[in-house]
């Protein structure tokens, strides 16, 4: 048994209350094992982390206590909670490494990376010399099949890119060889073939070295793809604990049985629409252009373009949900709000059933407004804190002529609300006062109220977590049958694609490479690099 | 409809809680309190005009007879303030306004308020000497700023309270007038240029700012460059040539530096606009055809104007002492009192009289640093990162 876990209590308090972060949690890791801790936001899978490595925030803690045996060297098992700060620093890093979720901001912007990692193993290889200690960097770099390591050593972080840089980390962390890895959803920040390398490697690494794992992630297909056990997490408490493949199929706990239910692929499906020959598609794009300048210089002379958008052609027809695909940068967004005009295309043509809107005036493009919305990914930002919902939602009514009056478009904002499934006196608070998922709901009501046609959905569960992603999903699906909505669904998840859309198109450095129906698009896709895409899905087994 | 709305906090009501919840805050606008009391109540807690008097049976009020135009303006903006600090509505609407209450008075007040052009300060001193009131009542110092006491002989330069005829509670100034007086009066001032010069500074800063942040591309260039040009000129040598040019005005002071100062907020302005036009809320309004103007002051600034308040507060306080380094350098204003002359007028005296430097030194100090702690308390309160719970 390398790690015991007994009876973990850390409690936070904030303002009169206690936060029971992680209550009463017990688990063990064995040597070579990749153990697994799942669970929606603030379930406490990341303070379990931090305190085992104690590394938390001492300000506002109430009560911290419980057994954490960590064996060293294959002696004794010690209590880590019973050692001085400074046999802990001795722990750290060299036995128990950690990774972060985000590679930029957990490395020192203002060192190569090879200091970084010499650092590291000076501390705990004193005795190494200065050129042995060198050779191990670049090994370490080596063994994370960073490419070219002699040169890339003499780089900054800002240099590479997110996978290398997550690469870094754990090059980092394996320098010193480590007996626990803990990686605190390492992959959630990556592209998915990006994150697949990365799980390659975790893995190929720990056949070497015989290390642990001990991996915090929410997502289930991550977790069927490394994990050897698992343990679900619920509000500081650990649920269950089992091996994978039982905590898959057949969860015992009912919270673990919701969770899975949750999930994209196990959602029931509803029937698909199908695209009926020679109608007029409601959104036209030819040949959709948006590039933008780079400029340099003091004149800020355009030296090259991005293109983020470069020639895209896209039917779509109405009442079809149509879902773009592609990772992190392939333009799908600036796709999306291209054709909303939120930014100005640079060529080609948008129409908008019929009409041209490419070229209208501001005035002119006031009246298409009311039937073409978004619905935004963060919905932190999507909201202006300083108006009330009710503000929010009426404010646009009011601008298009909706409703007689203010007391007419409350009451719209009120039934708006109800479809949303949302209370009444919600119209009164601010954005502050509720959830992502309560959030992301009045941003919907806020695309409604215009009663539009067509509707631009960016990335809008991405940032939820799955059971909420699951009750979003089921209500748009709802709303798009009872008002006969188009949507352009933006997203990166195969699952939701899977389970939303009618038709996919893959997106790739802003261009269309591939388009057609979303069942032959993820079961028998044709182009080279949507077969690499939908390969990388980590996949829960159905 | 509004019975059944429950009362929520909007977004600058919590953080104005979370400012005044530091006793730092509480403490800088506890001071400034009492000098905006002492300046919109100076002419009638420091004048030698009695507030009533009684001459045969006939009552009057010389001090409402002597009231300028100026002290009407301070206490109709006073009154119009306090009412409007508790209702519930727009920081803008209510700017507004205060802005327009002002307006209006000051024409009424300069067209119609007319007091008499010669002043004679003892003449209500004499007449009470000679028993000509039935009853008199003074003012808590009974003396104006500029009495200086011409019927008892030299009163220059005496101690707090060293003569027991009559009570000067933070002494005399070299020409015999009372300093607590003077004080009481200059803190008008102090409040007028913090206010008037930083407000000109804003206005110039958010609408600059604003366009910058906006449009960005090439008017966010010739902004920028004029923001460089403007922060290169040194406010305190322009403001030394203007009075060698001009006659010595607290209106082109203010002025000056007003239009001196507006790059730092036009700076800020423009950092918010450019971060806020790519939130994803900005972004809704515009797709829902929101006109300009309701894009610009109904959802951005409001979220902008953090850092800019935070920088008022600053702003205000380095007004006042450049004011007061002006009048410190015998440039400030000629006959008025000012804290930054009496100062000087303490360095001038052949010997040191300690009350002549230290309740002017002691207010500048404090005002300053009581806006300081102020704009320190609400910059902390806008970190979301050091919020206080409570």
């Amino acid at each position: 048994m390398l790690l015991q876990v007994k009876n973990l209590h850390t409690w936070f308090r904030h303002q009169s209350r206690t936060i029971k972060a992680v209550d009463k949690v017990s688990f063990e890791i064995d040597r070579g094992e990749t153990f697994c801790l799942v669970g929606e936001s603030g379930s406490g899978k990341s303070i379990t982390a931090l305190s085992i490595m104690r590394l938390l925030p001492q300000s506002n803690l109430d009560r911290h206590d419980g057994e954490i045996r960590f064996q060293i060297d294959g002696q004794m098992p010690v209590d880590l909670t019973d050692l001085e700060e400074t046999e802990m620093q001795q722990v750290r890093g060299s036995r128990i490494a950690m990774i972060f979720q985000e590679p930029m901001s957990s490395l020192n912007p203002v060192f190569t990376i090879g200091e970084q990692i010499l650092e590291a193993v000076q501390l705990h290889f004193p005795e190494l010399s200065e050129d042995e200690a060198w050779d191990r960097v670049i090994q370490s770099l080596h063994e994370v099949q960073l490419p070219d390591p002699e040169t890339r050593v003499h780089t900054y972080p800002h240099q590479l890119s997110g996978g290398q840089r997550q690469r870094v980390m754990i090059a980092m962390a394996m320098a010193c060889e480590p007996d626990l890895l803990i990686a605190d959803e390492p992959t959630t920040a990556l592209d998915v073939t990006v994150q697949r390398e990365i799980l390659r490697l975790m893995k190929a690494l720990q056949e070497r070295t015989g290390m642990a794992i001990l991996f915090i992630t929410h997502d289930f297909g991550v977790v069927s793809e490394i994990a050897d056990r698992v343990g679900v997490m619920q509000q500081g408490k650990l649920v269950e604990v089992g091996e994978t493949d039982q905590i898959i199929h057949r969860p015992g706990h009912t919270y673990t049985q919701a969770l899975i239910a949750a999930l994209p692929e196990n959602l029931a499906r509803t029937e698909k629409h199908e695209v009926i020959e020679g109608e007029l598609p409601l959104i036209r794009l030819r040949q959709l252009e948006i590039h933008f300048p780079v400029r340099k210089g003091l004149f800020h002379r355009v030296a090259d373009y991005v293109r983020a958008v470069d020639g895209v052609d896209l039917d779509i027809t109405r009442g079809q949900i149509l879902a773009v695909v592609g990772e992190s940068g392939s333009g799908k967004t600036t796709l999306g709000r291209g054709i909303l005009r939120l930014t100005e295309p640079t060529g080609g043509q948008v129409d908008f059933d019929g009409t041209d809107i490419t070229n209208l005036k501001r005035s002119q493009l006031r009246q298409f407004r009311r039937n073409m919305q978004i619905i935004f990914q963060d919905p932190i930002s999507s909201l202006n804190p300083r108006l009330s919902i009710a503000g929010i939602i009426t404010e646009p009514m009011k601008v298009h002529g909706i409703g007689e009056n203010q007391e007419e478009r409350l009451e719209i904002a009120r039934d708006l609300l109800e479809q949303v499934q949302m209370e009444e006196d919600t119209l009164w608070r601010y954005p502050h006062e509720f959830s992502g998922g309560q959030r992301q709901r009045i941003g919907i009501a806020r695309a409604l109220s215009l009663d539009p046609s067509f509707i631009v959905c960016d990335e809008i569960t991405s940032a939820l977590d799955v059971s909420v992603q699951a009750e979003i999903l089921r209500m748009l699906l709802e709303l798009r049958r009872q008002r006969g909505l188009t949507l352009l669904f933006i997203t990166h998840n195969i699952g939701v694609v899977e389970y939303v859309s009618d038709q996919t198109a893959v997106m790739y450095q802003g261009q269309i490479i591939e388009q057609g129906r979303t069942e032959d698009i993820v079961n028998r896709p044709a182009h080279a690099y949507t077969k690499q895409l939908i390969a990388a899905v980590p996949r829960v087994p159905v | 409809m509004n019975e059944s709305r429950p009362q929520r906090q909007s977004y600058w009501r919590r953080i104005l809680r979370q400012t005044f919840l530091r006793w730092g805050a509480r403490l800088g606008l506890l001071w400034v309190a009492i000098l905006v009391v002492m300046g919109v109540f100076a002419p009638f807690l420091a004048s030698s005009f009695p507030l009533l008097s009684s001459q045969g049976g006939v009552m009057s009020s010389p001090v409402l007879d002597y009231l300028q135009p100026v002290d009407v303006l301070f206490l109709v903006g006073f009154l119009t303030l306090l009412p409007l600090l508790f209702w519930q509505t727009g920081l803008l609407r209510k700017l507004l306004i205060f802005l327009s209450a002002l307006g209006v008075t000051a024409m009424l007040a300069y067209t119609f308020v007319a007091p008499p052009k010669l002043v004679i300060y003892e003449q209500f001193r004499v007449a009470e000497t000679e028993g000509r009131y039935d009853w008199v009542l003074y003012a808590p110092v009974p003396y104006s700023p500029k009495d200086y006491q011409r019927e008892r002989g030299d009163t220059g330069l005496e101690a707090p309270l060293s003569k027991d005829s009559r009570h000067h509670w933070f002494g005399t100034e070299q020409n015999g007038a009372d300093v607590l007086s003077r004080m009481i009066h200059a803190s008008r001032i102090a409040l007028g240029i913090g206010f008037v010069a930083t407000g000109i500074a804003m206005i110039l800063g958010i609408i600059i700012g604003g366009l910058m942040g906006y449009f960005s591309g090439v008017v966010d260039m010739l902004g920028m460059r004029l923001v460089e040009i403007f922060e290169a000129v040194p406010t305190l040598f322009l403001l030394l040539t203007f009075v060698a040019f001009f006659e010595r005005s607290l209106y082109i002071m203010m002025v000056i530096i007003g239009i001196t100062s507006w790059p730092g907020y036009a700076r800020y302005v423009r950092a918010e606009f450019l971060r806020l036009r790519k939130q994803d809320f900005v972004q809704a309004a515009e797709a829902a055809g929101l006109p300009l103007p309701s894009i610009l002051f109904r959802h951005m600034l409001p979220n902008g104007m953090g850092p800019v308040l935070v920088a008022a507060s600053f702003g205000v306080a380095s007004a006042i002492l450049a004011e007061t380094t002006l009048s410190f350098l015998g440039l400030g204003l000629v006959d008025d009192p000012s804290w930054g002359e009496m100062l000087n007028q303490a360095v001038q005296s052949s010997s040191f009289n300690w009350w002549m430097a230290t309740f002017p030194g002691g207010a500048i100090f404090l005002t300053v640093f009581a806006y300081n702690l102020i704009g320190e308390s609400l910059r902390d309160a806008i970190d979301p990162y050091l919020s206080k719970s409570g």
